[in-house]
This record gives structure tokens, sequence and C-alpha cells, in this order.
């Protein structure tokens, strides 16, 4: 309505504003920043400090890039994942869980069987291949429970997140399984690191740490974006998210699309924590998972379908997550101001959403 | 603002437009949904003491009509004026207040509570006195008529007598205008003669009646005044609907009656003289014996336990279309999912051109040359928020796939290619589904469904529910033309007429079991009736 009384050149530019989606996410984006920025004034840290710290955890150097890249890489599988099943209509909450189920494959893998041992490739990518095939049990699971038993995939999919998370616990603190040897009491609760041979080689020497999961993650993106939306099993999947009976009256195997789906989506979880532990971590220990999955829900989530949204959402959140570490590291702005202003991005960005969604219905 | 411009009326139009024994008068009366102009320049003079009904293909506005007087919504435009008062009520509690009431298509009973818990609901604070109310109930139900059993429980009672539950709740507020909106698409034909006579004598004691049909009988028996709807508009009126039909059918579907279809013309009951000439002279197009689908003592059971089909057996052979009438919840629905292959039988097989078919699965029941058109299509038939083109190819996607991706032109070709076939109107194969009129969905289906490779048997439920005239035609060319090419048909349909119009024969189901079986003639029309409620002629 202002728009409209301040200048007659002011609606169709407004409109064509509104519709461009990728500005408002941006103002969107930057309207939630400066409300943390208030945030961090009040608790009296100073802003520059606070501000240098991130940007010098976030993009400071080759290495916080690297880290801040790696990060996104496993966002980004969480989210391929999500973005798979939610084509079906399913919602994939556990990735956190297929994470852990991952990481205790990978590493039982590497540390328990001869793997080192094979020709360079192999080492690392037979771990990762088990720790794929993990993930997509546990997702699977809960496809089959939702076919057979009718169980709503959110629920089994968080539950079975409990159940992944301590596996990872007793794996990591029993010496019969994972744990390293006790050799005194100060013996920590982790495993050995896994053999270099299984380490994902890095991509660039010079760049720090950066692995090769970025790779495959670019690699999956563009596969997943041709099958959903190129692909006749893309339709295939949304017409038996969309109507179970017509889908099935149209031939489509409806349960063998949902445990499909859920199984890839699971998948994408088993091999993100494959290039956590293989990638960055090396060792499996207590809160492996590091609350990744819930981050790369919620990357999926924002990114409404799209590969590409689901990587530039992965790149926004490791860059956030990294910066975010290193302001509570050497600013001292607590962790959970940190998690507050995450918070406030997802807000902003599914309220442009609903927004824009919205105005496309006014018009 | 539409609540201003129709809330005060001057004082000497109020006069000229209440005449005596008008109880409401609709003045100019305009409604837009959206792009969609309803209603324009509506003006209506309903009696106290008369049956006015309301006739109109599906969309001509006739039950947004009623909503404007019961107040679900308000008009943009025009005046109303109820009993001489100006008339602009806020919700439907606004217009009970006035002394309005309304009788839906859909009830809202609880099954689970008798008819007098049922009538007070929602109508008493405090304690419950149910002896009271159940004396009222039955002063009423003695007074016109209704033949309720207050004491009796919901779940038991047919559809006819819900609905008449659904005319005590109104007649227990007082009303002075009753509407009833389509009240007899449920209805078992004897029921729809009583549900007429109880209309005439609520007139007979002063009330205002507004019926809102399409059944032409209808309004031959009991109306005193018709008003013809179209787009949105008045196109015909009438105080002597029984000598003016012709004329009141040639409004309501736009054009010339000797152009309808035979069958068409026989559901409209505009030429039932026609159809009883042809009397004996319809046969299915090949000679008997070939059979395109056969149920043998098909039993289903539901989750509960409960019989739904009992022991059907019925062949359909090629070339001849079988009519299944019957009260809805007779067991149709099952037996259309037995034969889409969603529901497993408990017992009894299904043959497909000599082949077993029992419990095979949808896939290879099309491959077996099946085509479904449900009778609850958005379920079944269809996925509305994608578009024509892939809702026209989604059982046949795997001929639009090269390394997995999908040929969307080449779909999108075919699709365009069924649109001009079956005359599917739509502004491109792209279209969302769910933008199409209901008459396209059902054309869009039937094309899918009669393109199907090796077509031998088509079941099609309810195929013309819902769809305008045009629309309908349209669907009995199609059926008309599948069976000629050798293909057998099962209809299922609630309307007797359309039945006895297009079929060969008719079968008819109640509880799950036939009952009986004519040949689709006129003449039989009285039999099969009593067979949907039950009786042995």
């Amino acid at each position: 309505m202002s728009a409209n009384a301040i200048s007659p050149a002011g609606p169709s530019m407004w409109q064509s504003l509104i519709r461009n989606e990728i500005a408002v996410a941006f103002a969107a984006v930057l309207g939630a920043l400066i409300v943390g920025l208030l945030l961090i004034v009040m608790i009296g840290v100073p802003l520059s400090d606070a501000i240098g710290a991130f940007l010098d955890g976030a993009v400071g150097s080759g290495y916080a890039i690297a880290a801040s890249i790696n990060r996104a890489a496993v966002f980004a599988a969480v989210g391929l994942g999500f973005i798979f099943a939610n084509q079906a209509n399913l919602t994939n909450v556990g990735g956190e869980g297929q994470i852990a189920m991952g990481g205790i494959a990978a590493a039982a893998v590497a540390l328990k069987t001869p793997v080192a041992d094979l020709p360079v490739g192999l080492a690392f990518m037979v771990p990762m291949l088990a720790a794929v095939i993990a993930g997509a049990v546990w997702g699977g699971i809960c496809g089959v429970l939702k076919v057979k038993v009718g169980t709503n995939e959110v629920i089994s999919s968080l539950l079975l997140t409990f159940i992944g998370i301590w596996l990872l616990y007793w794996s990591v603190q029993s010496t019969d399984l994972l744990r390293q040897p006790m050799t005194n009491t100060a013996t920590l609760p982790e495993t050995l690191e896994i053999p270099d041979a299984t380490k994902l080689p890095a991509l660039l020497d010079v760049a720090g740490p950066l692995n090769i999961g970025l790779v495959f993650v670019v690699f999956l993106a563009v596969i997943i974006q041709l099958a959903l939306h190129q692909g006749v099993l893309g339709l295939r999947l949304r017409a038996a998210g969309l109507n179970e009976l017509a889908s099935r009256r149209a031939g489509i195997p409806y349960d063998r699309y949902v445990v499909l789906a859920m199984a890839v989506a699971g998948g994408f979880g088993g091999f993100a924590g494959a290039i956590m532990l293989q990638g960055d971590q090396y060792v499996l220990k207590d809160g492996f998972t590091s609350g990744y999955g819930f981050d790369g829900l919620v990357v999926g989530l924002l990114a409404r379908g799209s590969s590409i949204g689901v990587v530039l959402g992965a790149l926004f959140f490791g860059f956030l997550r990294s910066g975010g570490i290193n302001m509570e590291m050497t600013a001292q702005v607590p962790s959970a101001v940190v998690v507050i202003i995450q918070g406030l991005v997802i807000i902003a960005i599914a309220a442009s959403g609903y927004w824009l969604s919205r105005n496309e219905g006014k018009r | 603002m539409a609540v201003a411009e129709i809330a005060g009326p001057a004082p000497e139009t109020e006069s000229r437009h209440a005449p005596a024994g008008s109880m409401l008068v609709l003045e100019c009366v305009a409604k837009r949904f959206g792009r969609v102009q309803a209603l324009s320049d509506i003006s209506l003079n309903i009696k106290s003491g008369a049956v006015h009904c309301l006739l109109g293909e599906n969309g001509a506005g006739k039950s947004t009509l009623c909503n404007l007087v019961f107040g679900v919504h308000q008009p943009d435009a025009g005046t109303m004026l109820f009993d001489g008062k100006p008339h602009a009520p806020q919700g439907p509690a606004d217009a009970l207040r006035a002394g309005i009431a309304m009788v839906h298509q859909h009830f809202s009973l609880v099954p689970d509570m008798t008819v007098t818990e049922n009538v007070l609901l929602g109508r008493t604070r405090g304690l419950l006195d149910r002896k009271a109310w159940a004396a009222r109930i039955q002063t009423l139900s003695d007074e016109y008529g209704l033949a309720v059993d207050p004491s009796a429980l919901v779940g038991d009672l047919s559809v006819g007598e819900r609905q008449r539950i659904e005319i005590i709740k109104c007649m227990i507020e007082n009303p002075r205008l009753i509407i009833l909106d389509e009240p007899t698409a449920v209805l078992l034909p004897e029921e729809i003669a009583k549900l007429m006579s109880v209309c005439r004598s609520l007139a007979a004691r002063g009330c205002a009646i507004v019926l809102v049909t399409h059944k032409l009988a209808e309004i031959k028996q009991v109306a005193d005044t018709v008003t013809v709807l179209r787009q949105g508009r008045t196109v015909a009126t009438s105080a002597e609907p029984a000598k003016d039909i012709q004329r009141l059918v040639s409004a309501m579907v736009q054009r010339d009656l000797a152009s309808l279809d035979v069958a068409l013309a026989g559901t409209l009951g505009v030429s039932e003289d026609a159809a009883e000439a042809d009397d004996g002279i319809r046969e299915p197009s090949l000679p008997r014996g070939q059979e395109a689908m056969q149920l043998d003592a098909l039993t289903v059971r539901d989750a509960s336990g409960v019989l739904r089909v009992d022991e059907v057996t019925l062949t359909v052979d090629r070339g001849e279309i079988v009519g299944v009438a019957g009260v809805e919840g007779n067991g149709q629905t099952e037996i259309g999912l037995v034969l889409a292959g969603l529901l497993k039988p408990t017992s009894g097989r299904v043959f497909v051109g000599g082949t077993e078919a029992t419990s095979k699965s949808p896939r290879e029941i099309t491959a077996m040359g099946v085509g479904i058109v449900p009778e609850d299509r958005h379920a079944l038939a269809c996925i509305s928020s994608m578009s024509l083109a892939e809702n026209m190819c989604l059982n046949r996607l795997d001929s639009f796939c090269r390394f997995g991706l999908l040929l969307r032109g080449q779909m999108e070709r075919e699709a365009a290619a069924l649109m001009t076939q079956f005359d599917v109107r739509a502004d491109g194969p792209r279209t969302p589904f769910s933008s199409l009129s209901g008459g396209n969905q059902q054309k869009a289906v039937l094309a899918r469904e009669l393109t199907t490779d090796r077509l031998l048997f088509l079941l099609a439920a309810q195929p013309t529910r819902g769809l305008d005239v045009g629309a309908v035609e349209a669907v009995y060319k199609s059926i008309g033309k599948t069976c000629e090419a050798g293909v057998g048909v099962l209809l299922i349909s609630s309307e007797l007429d359309e039945l006895i119009a297009v079929a060969h024969r008719i079968v008819v189901l109640y509880r799950g079991r036939i009952i009986g079986e004519r040949r689709a003639l006129p003449k039989f029309r009285h039999d099969i009736g009593m067979l949907m409620a039950g009786q042995q002629p």
C-alpha cells in the first residue's frame, strides 16, 4: 500500500523485487544477522571483536575456508538425502543417527579389517561404502516400518537416531567393540585413529585440509538434481508421495518406492558420517555426530527440493558454523547466542519462503 | 464494504419489492470468487406456501445462491429482502435467527447417537430433557409424515431416513424458508417420492421451499415455480413448469433438445417416450459368449470383518455394457477396488478375458487390458497437483523414458494428441490437473484408461457424476464407442436413469449381494427401484 502511494513506478519495481527469491532470502538472512549482532551487543561483547572473530573463523585463512567447506559438504550430503526422500513426501529427520551408523561402520571397516592394504582408491572407498550401506539400512528400516505397520517416518527416524547415537557411545566405550586398547586410566573412550590410507585424500595441498568429500557431494548433487527433476524416478516418487492409491493404480510399486526413498536418504546420512570420520575427525568418539544431521536436515528443508539450494544452503551454514565456533572461542560469545543466530536465520529463510508463496497467490 | 451496499435499501423500494405473499426477494444480486463471476444480476421472488425449484447444471451458481441466502457467503452487490425486511446475514446463525433453514447435501449427524440426541445437539444447555425433545420430534414427524423414530440409532438408519432427521433439525427451529440443496441425489426412487410429498406438506403450511435440483421428474412432481440458472445468470423462469419442461431444459443446457444424444435425453428425463420406443432394440454389439471379465463368488470383508461384497458372480461379455444399480455403499466401491488391484478379495476369483486376475498387482491388471474409471476421481485416478500431461501418462512412463530421464516433450505431445481426440479442454498439457473443470478432468481420465493397450474391459464407476451436460455426452459417446469396439464395460451408477439409458442389462447390488437382474428397459424401472431398496418385486 505504502509503496503504491510513494510513486507510480513503485509497485512494479517492488513486485519484481519480491518475486526474486534470492533477493528476499538474502534480505531475510541479513535481517536475522542484524538481530544477532544486536544480541551480541546486548551481552556486552564489543561488536568489532565478535565480527572479527566470526570472519576469522569462517574465511580468515586457507585452513578456515577449507574447514568451512568440509563442514558444508557434510551438511549438503544429509540435505541431498533429505530432498530425495522429501520428493516422495517423506521427512527424514534421522540424519544424526544415520551419521552415527555411517561413522561406526566406516571406523569398524577401517580399523578391524585390512582395507588399508588395498590399492589407494579402494582403501578409503570400502569403508565409505560400508558407511553408506549402514546409513541406508538405518533409513530403510523407517521405510519398511511405514509400509508394513504404518509408523510415521518422522517418529521412527527420530527414535532410530537415539538408538544410533547410543550404539556409537557403546562402541567407543567398550574395548570389545571399537574402543582403543586401555593402556592406563587416562585412555580416552574413543577409537584409535584410522589408518592413513583410509583417510580421504586432500583435494588441494595448498589450501589446508580441504578433502575430496566436496567433489563427491557436487557430483551427487548433479545426479540428484537430474533424477528428481528430469528423471522418471523423480516423477514417480512425487506421484507416490502425493497420492498413494492413484500412484499404485498407475502401476507404481508404492511400498518399494517408500523404502527406496528412505534408504537413499539414510545412505546419504551414512555417507556424511564417512566423510566426517575419514576426512576430518579420524577418530570416532562420543559426540562424533556434532548435530550435523540436524543442520543437514535444516539445509534440506530450506532448499525446497532443489539440489542447488542444498549446496548453497550447506555452504552458508558451513561458514556460519565455523565462524560461530571461532566467535565462541576467541570473542567469548556464548555458544547459545551462536545457536540463536542460526535459529533466527532459519526462521527468516522459512518466513521469506512463506511470504513469497503468499504473494504468488495474491497475484 | 459489500455489507454497506446492501444493508440500507430505501424504504420505498422495500415496499415495491415485497408484494403480498413474497417471502424472499432478491434484486440484482452478484457474487464473484476470485476471477470467477459465480452469480450476476440475479433477481428472484420466492413466495410463501410455494415450492420454488432452482434448476441448473453443475457450476451454474445454484449452490452459491443458496449460500448467499443462508449467510455462508455475502453478496458483492444487490439487495435481499426476507419477509419485507432487509436480509444481510453475516453467517448461518443470522439466517437461522431470521427464520431460514437449510438442508445440505452432506449430512452432519453423529451415527453413534440416537435421533433425539442428534437433534438436540447444540440446541440445549444444562440438563437434557430427552423425553420432551423426543416428544417434539414425534410431533413434527407425525405432522409432516416424516416417519422418524426418535429413539433409533442414526447409524442404523437409511440415507433417506437420515435426510429426514436433517429436515426435522430444520423444522424444530420453526423456519419460514427452507432450502434443500440437491436433496434427492442420494435417495432411492421411493424415498424421492416421499420427500416430494414432505415438501408439499411443508408448503401447505405456509413455508417457502427452495429446492435445488437437476432432475426434471421432481420439477414435474412438486414445483410451483422454476428458475433456471446458467453460468450465474437467470436464463428462464416458469410459473407453470409442467407445461414448460422442454423450454426449461433447453435453457439449462443451452441447446436444442433434438440434438441431444438419446441416452443423454433419457438421463435428463426429457425423452422417456423415445426410450420406450427403442424397447428391445438395444443389444450388445457382439454375439454373446466372449467374456471380457468374470467375477466368481467374489467376497470381500473389511478390516473389521464386516461383509462388504457377498459372493458376487457376474460376467461381462465383450461388447456389452452391464449396469450395476444400487444405493451407494452396497459394495460398489469394494468391487471397483478389487478390479483395480488395490484390494485383495477375502475369497472368490476375478478373470479378465478368461485369465485369472485375482490379487494381481495394478500394473499386471493394466497389462491384461483393464481400464478403470473410479468413482472417486481424486483419490484414485489422478494427482491434482501434477500437470495434465503427467497425469495422462503416469501409467506408461516407461515409454517416455531414456536412460532414466523423462522425455517431457514426447510426453506432452502424446498428451496433446489425447486432448484433441477426447476433447479435453485446457490451456495445454502443462496445465495443473487441478485447474481443469470436473468434466475435463473426467475426460482426461477416460482418455488415459480407454487408450490402455489391448483394452478388453472397462470399469466405469459413477463416470458422469458432477459433470455438465456436454461432458456427460462426451463420456457416454466414448464409452459407447469403446463398447462397440468389443470392450466389455461394467458401469456402476447410482442414477437409475443413466443405467437404463446406457446399459444393456442391469444387476442390482444390495448389501453386497446381487439380488436381481433386469434388461435395461424403462418398463423395469419400478422393479429395479424395489430391488435397490432390498425388496423383491
